[in-house]
């Protein structure tokens, strides 16, 4: 790129006004599921009529193999769009500037509808726990998330789009709700947000907080996609685990989201004991009994009775199975 | 310091909360209490500990993924602990999950307690573990490492001058069967370990399948001259000098492997 071009394009991503017009530009997808290695045989055959796929971005970045040629051959048919796990945008570490060059070079490559993370942060000294870890919600980080957030839209010249995670626990010291700390984000760098439902009702069991006004309270306006996921009541509290279908209660719930974002592209995540496409297909295509009707709170959920806890965020479906492809001659 | 002056910033909390994830020792209860607000039913050190026990199961399970043949070769629990005491040493510094066993086969080798006992008096099923590990991860990476899949692979009618490895290639030399005993835990089989015996394996990937050949110790000679870079002519010419053989026993090799080498997708043309 010449430098007086170089230079234009970047004035104009320093804009977070233009970040926040493409945000409300972005399109409304419908229903769409995560591409998952398991289900990779039946998409490239089959073609299923799903509406569109989010890839995990770490999955693909480095792929010089058939994750990589699949999800080619899926951005080719369907809408995509990619889902990070790994920016870590609440750390204090530094950015890791190698990997947003591989998002980048991922998303220009794949032209995703737009590339999402977390509001978490993975890990500190350069160590990555693969889980995704709250912060605490005061001025303080809000300022210092909202920092690197705009550095990471500068980079990637295109907007975040930043998910609520499910937390486990709060901090004595947080100061800001989190639907406001997103909100006042988003308003500080035009980033978009991904509403996961799923998470709304963990983390607000888990904090004795009201996940209806949690959603009502939600900056409904800037979302742009929501997740739903199947979860693990242990009674004490509730374990996000992806490896189920969605409970009625966040059905209730998206029923609910699905009004107030005036029909945000909705996702199914299913990441554990991940059953065939056909199976995932059918939980995702419930959503449309949601998307009319009046909010129904009522109904007590069922805590598991196996005494295990399964595990939260699960990631070992990130590892391909490679014995799988191995042959011996 | 107290925990409320060590966290007083997000980068002292951060430090403090990860020290308790990935290292050996969780955070005191009374520590957490004062940093981590209670639930109605959790203390704030309650709630935290899911988030232990989580770290350590999630990346065990991928650990284990990692490396299915040695998982079953120790069994799960035995696996794990040494995953565990890995995991310690070695927690994950990248983005990737990939990364997560590059240093398992090295970690074994440098933790094993007869280290520094002298070569041959050594425990033999360490070398197997270690070296069964060394096949594992590089099946792993091969996996997804760039290839040549959608390009042309060299013809029969292709010179040797122009016989270069295709890129998603690797050698592999062990101290037992270890590509053996992979397969046959791959097609369900529980097989008994083997005994030691030395092994050279050339590996390739085609239409995103890994091959594993068996080689001789001639052709593993000759292919680990051609992972430089050259040409199938000039490799042959450097064989040759290296082990003192004439041109023609050394077309005399050639002319046995060639076919069945270009056919399995070893080479692709140069130039
Ligand atoms: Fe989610």
């Amino acid at each position: 790129m010449a430098p007086a071009v170089a230079r234009e394009r970047s004035t104009l991503t320093i804009d977070i006004g233009s970040f926040a017009a493409d945000v409300a530009a972005l399109p409304r997808l419908g229903l769409g599921l995560g591409l998952r290695g398991t289900h990779f045989d039946h998409i490239l055959t089959e073609r299923p009529d799903v509406e569109w796929f989010e890839a995990i971005s770490e999955n693909f970045m480095d792929s010089g193999g058939r994750p990589r040629y699949v999800l080619d051959q899926v951005a080719e048919q369907y809408p995509v769009v990619l889902h990070g796990v790994s920016l870590s945008i609440g750390s204090t570490d530094p950015l890791n500037r190698e990997y947003l060059a591989k998002l980048k070079a991922l998303a220009d490559a794949v032209t995703p509808a737009w590339v999402s993370d977390h509001l978490c942060w993975t890990g500190v000294l350069g160590a990555n726990s693969h889980d995704l870890l709250p912060i605490p919600l005061t001025e303080k980080t809000l300022h210092h998330v909202a920092e690197r957030v705009r550095r990471v839209q500068d980079f990637l010249e295109r907007p975040l789009i930043l998910e609520n995670p499910s937390t486990y626990v709060t901090f004595i010291e947080s100061t800001i709700d989190e639907p406001d700390f997103l909100r006042a984000l988003s308003d500080e760098t035009g980033c978009g947000l991904l509403l996961d439902v799923n998470n709304v009702y963990v983390s607000c069991f888990n904090a004795d907080l009201d996940p209806v006004g949690y959603i009502e309270s939600f900056p409904c306006d800037r979302v742009v996609q929501m997740h739903v996921a199947g979860h693990e009541h242990q009674g004490t509290h509730i374990i996000d685990t992806h490896d189920r279908p969605v409970v009625p209660e966040v059905w209730e719930l998206y029923r609910l989201a699905w009004q107030r974002t005036d029909g945000a592209s909705t996702l199914l995540e299913w990441d554990g004991h991940i059953p065939s496409f056909e199976e995932c297909h059918a939980e995702l295509l419930k959503a449309r009994r949601y998307m009319g009707g009046q909010f129904n709170a009522g109904r007590s959920h069922d805590v598991t009775k196996s005494g295990h806890e399964s595990l939260s965020t699960p990631v070992d479906f990130l590892v391909p199975n490679v014995m799988e492809s191995a042959v011996s001659e | 310091m107290t925990a409320i002056e060590r966290t007083a910033d997000l980068r002292g909390l951060q430090t403090w909360l990860q020290s308790g994830l990935i290292g050996p020792q969780p955070i005191a209860a009374d520590e957490a209490d004062q940093i981590l607000a209670p639930s109605a039913r959790l203390t704030g050190s309650q709630r935290w500990s899911i988030y232990q026990r989580a770290y350590s199961s999630r990346l065990l399970k991928c650990m284990a993924e990692q490396f299915p043949a040695l998982n079953h070769a120790l069994g799960e629990d035995l696996f794990a602990d040494f995953a565990r005491e890995f995991l310690v040493a070695y927690p994950s510094e990248s983005y990737t999950l990939y990364e997560l066993g590059r240093r398992f086969p090295g970690f074994l080798e440098e933790r094993r307690p007869d280290r520094d006992a002298p070569d041959g008096s050594r425990e033999p099923w360490i070398d197997f573990m270690v070296d069964l590990a060394r096949f594992e991860r590089q099946l792993f990476v091969l996996f997804d490492a760039p290839g040549h899949e959608g390009n042309p692979f060299a013809k029969p009618e292709t010179p040797d001058e122009r016989l270069v490895l295709q890129p998603c290639f690797a050698l592999g030399s062990y101290r037992f069967p270890v590509a053996a005993y992979y397969h046959e835990v791959r097609i369900g089989k529980d097989p008994a370990y083997p005994s030691a015996e030395h092994s050279q394996v050339a590996l390739v990937r085609t239409d995103y399948s890994t091959h594993t050949y068996r080689v001789t110790g001639f052709q593993h000679a000759l292919l680990q001259i051609l992972t430089r870079g050259l040409n199938v002519a000039d490799a042959l010419r450097v064989l040759g000098a290296d082990l003192n053989l004439s041109g023609p026993e050394i077309q005399k090799f050639w002319t046995g492997t060639r076919g069945r080498w270009i056919a399995a997708g070893f080479f692709i043309p140069s130039g």
